[in-house]
């Protein structure tokens, strides 16, 4: 019984629950965003009906909830003053997308700055981007999100920092604020811990291109020509594609591949984590289309060493590589050298006016992580506006009812001070 | 004095339980075994005085309360466990009863089971015989063939028991257990075969030592026995099992177990990459023969498997056909939406992921 490269990739997670056509993307981001709409404009009807109601507690309650809303940083939409009347003005899914986007590459800022290892960032964004595919930025807050996600990426890639020195990277962001929506955060992602990136692919192949050119390349059964023969059809390849056969000697080749790989690596580190690229392409895939943007000739070249140009694969293989290196080359950060200043500033705008859209529709029951979290769990803060009061307090009830039973078994707990007269 | 004679019909029975295991006596024992009208004529009386008496140091019971009884199954004759400490701790002695010229050592002296002494003797012959014939039916091809072989196993059984024609059954007997032992063990007998050692005394020479004095004096090549099934011509092919039996299945060896594999017979076949011993990359320089990482066992060909793994892990799969195709998929899918739908029934929107931990 053998099994392939291509059997231990469908046996991954990522293939089996995080890849998807592009019609499937689509139409699981509208979904979210209709479901998100719909809860953002329930819950904010509902809580300017509860203010409605208490006319008199209404300032009360709206300053307690300012003070409440430093420690998240972000304004909410349901104390702005608007009038009962008015709709709210939900993201669009384009809207969520473009912000989404920005999420991470700010994710991608956070792990520079913070100098995460780079499949510690990468993982940390593509969580991100996973998590944004079941929900919608109005539900939970971008910042909260890519810090933890970050700091559950920094744990899954084995770089283990203790949570309060993470918290400390931070200004004003305390431990309990980056765990709080680590549960939510693994939930979401259905405990799918493994990322599979391309950057150790692009590795491998770097190495077998560097014996290609050094002439030690051993090539596949199928493959009939010699190593030297498959170097010097390497030394003879166009610069450009359609252009003509060069020359080069051995040390102008391998440079020719370092460069290629340097590109390559650097579309890996940015312009593919920040498109879907992850959810429509395989690694190997997305490594080459990264390959591909840097030395078209020297990877067809290659690809052809693999995949000979008769093989049934070969051309399904090019048009999914290009269609994937379409998809990087589209990306911002890959034409960000030929955008004038002026895009970049309207961008800029685009994107602030965007956030502040952001705060105008939050949902009101998501804002405080923290305090959801801690309602969740046993030391459930009295009457926290998360939990229902029926089921916080039939919790209550349970919770004193086992109390009293394991006390009649174990007898009560021991005094705290040793029994110590106070 | 308990002398292994022959006593008159009048003696009491249980002075022959006393010497049952004597050679010379076991016939007249059988015989007076076999004869119910005698033991019902005279049951044995109820106070047994001489039972309690040992017949090499004649000290009683009635003296001396902790007496035990010991037999050695060479020849079953009784005596007590002082006496027994006193002849036989320097080592293998003859029987000290007249008329026994039998060896007796001390370590397989033992209390005795049965009262009967008789019985004593069959049951340890029954056991050697048992241990030895141990075929069940499933070993031969018909219900006859075993029914002979059982046949077989009791007259052999009860021609040791009744000592007729002792030395040739014994003969056949040892034959099949080395025979027996030869195929459970092949590689012990081809062991022994490849380097006879000729210091050593040869195996057929032990066997023989291990005999007693009067089956020594015997020619062992007897091959003539007319009860039981014919023994096989003492043939150069095939050496002599002492016992032969038809419809017997040939004994199939078990497979020998095979390595464990952890990967229950799967293999990692690699189609589009073939490893090579060594790359040379300028940035795996320093990880090569650094000691900081090979003193933990890092190898750096471990790497270079994975990363081509990794380059090539997916390379075939073609997200968009093979998504589609999927099958199982659909049906979960129109489950989870399900249970949307469900959720949205209940009356409010609810969130998507499963925020309750309860």
């Amino acid at each position: 019984m053998k099994l392939t490269e291509d059997d231990s990739y469908r046996t991954s997670t990522q293939y089996k629950h995080w890849s998807f056509t592009p019609a499937q993307l689509a139409s699981q981001r509208r979904k979210t965003n209709a479901r998100a709409s719909a809860r953002v404009r329930a819950n904010v009807a509902r809580q300017r009906a509860e203010r409605a109601q208490l006319p008199d507690n209404a300032n009360a309650n709206a300053s307690a909830s300012e003070t409440d809303r430093t420690g998240s940083g972000v304004d909410t939409g349901a104390n702005t003053p608007v009038s009962a009347d008015h709709e709210v003005d939900c993201l669009t899914q384009d809207e969520e997308m473009r912000l989404v986007d920005t999420f991470c590459e700010r994710a991608l800022e956070l792990g520079k700055f913070c100098k995460f290892p780079t499949e510690v960032t990468a993982t940390g964004i593509q969580f991100l981007r996973r998590f944004y595919l079941f929900n919608s930025p109005m539900t939970y807050e971008g910042q909260n999100i890519s810090r933890t996600a970050m700091f559950i990426a920094n744990k899954t890639e084995g770089n283990h920092t203790s949570v309060e020195t993470y918290a400390a990277r931070f200004p004003k962001v305390t431990a309990e604020q980056v765990l709080a929506p680590e549960y939510l955060l693994v939930q979401a992602l259905r405990f799918n811990f493994e990322i599979r990136h391309p950057f150790r692919g692009l590795k491998g192949g770097h190495m077998e291109l560097l014996e290609m050119a050094r002439g030690h390349f051993a090539p596949l059964p199928a493959d009939e020509r010699t190593s030297a023969g498959v170097q010097r059809e390497m030394q003879h390849l166009p610069l450009k594609p359609g252009g003509p056969p060069t020359q080069l000697a051995v040390p102008a080749l391998e440079k020719r591949v370092a460069d290629a790989y340097a590109f390559a690596s650097n579309v890996l580190k940015t312009a593919a984590l920040l498109t879907d690229a992850y959810f429509l392409y395989t690694p190997p895939q997305i490594w080459l289309s990264a390959h591909l943007l840097a030395d078209e000739p020297l990877t067809l070249f290659y690809l052809s060493a693999k995949l000979p140009p008769t093989h049934p694969a070969h051309a399904k293989t090019v048009t999914t590589l290009a269609a994937c290196a379409a998809l990087l080359a589209a990306h911002r950060s890959f034409t960000s050298d030929t955008t004038s200043a002026d895009a970049k500033a309207a961008r800029n705008k685009a994107d602030a006016a965007l956030i502040k859209k952001l705060r105008s529709c939050r949902d009101p029951d998501k804002l405080d992580l923290v305090k959801l979290n801690q309602a969740q769990k046993r030391d459930a803060v009295e009457g926290s506006g998360a939990l229902e009061g029926g089921k916080a307090k039939r919790r209550k009830i349970q919770r004193e009812a086992y109390e009293k039973e394991a006390d009649e078994f174990w007898g009560p707990e021991l005094a705290k001070n040793g029994g110590r007269p106070v | 004095m308990a002398l292994p004679t022959r006593r008159a019909s009048g003696a009491p029975t249980k002075r022959l339980a006393e010497d049952g295991g004597a050679s010379p006596l076991s016939r007249n024992l059988h015989n007076l075994s076999l004869q119910p009208s005698n033991a019902t004529a005279r049951p044995p009386p109820q106070t047994d005085t001489s039972s309690d008496i040992c017949p090499v140091c004649k000290s009683s019971r009635y003296l001396n309360p902790n007496m035990k009884f010991l037999v050695n199954p060479e020849c079953y004759h009784k005596m007590c466990e002082s006496c027994v400490d006193r002849i036989f701790s320097h080592g293998p002695a003859p029987c000290p009863i007249a008329g026994c010229k039998r060896t007796l050592r001390k370590a397989r002296f033992r209390k005795q089971t049965f009262e009967d002494l008789k019985v004593e003797r069959e049951v340890d012959i029954r056991k050697r015989v048992a241990k030895a014939m141990n075929k069940c039916e499933s070993d031969f091809e018909t219900l006859k063939d075993y029914n002979d072989y059982l046949e077989t196993v009791e007259s052999l059984t009860w021609n040791l028991i009744l000592k007729v024609d002792v030395d040739d059954t014994e003969r056949r007997l040892r034959l099949w257990e080395d025979a027996q032992k030869a195929e459970l063990h092949p590689n012990a007998t081809i062991r022994r075969n490849l380097d006879p050692d000729p210091s050593l005394p040869s195996d057929t020479a032990h066997v023989v030592l291990k005999k007693g004095a009067t089956q020594r004096k015997l020619p062992i090549n007897t091959t003539t026995s007319n009860n039981g099934p014919n023994p096989p011509a003492a043939d150069d092919k095939a050496p002599d099992a002492g016992f032969s039996f038809a419809g017997l299945k040939k004994r199939i060896a078990p497979e020998p177990e095979k390595p464990f594999d952890p990967y229950g017979g799967w293999s990692f076949d690699p189609q589009f990459y073939v490893l090579q011993e060594d790359y040379n990359t300028p940035w795996l320089a320093p990880y090569k023969d650094n000691p900081d990482y090979l003193a933990g066992g890092y190898d750096i060909t471990d790497f270079y498997d994975r990363a081509l793994g990794d380059a090539f892990s997916g390379f075939g799969v073609f997200i968009e056909e093979e998504v589609k195709a999927r099958k199982g998929s659909a049906k979960a899918k129109k489950g989870t939406a399900k249970a949307v739908k469900a959720a949205a029934s209940n009356g409010a929107v609810k969130d998507v992921d499963m925020d309750d931990v309860f």
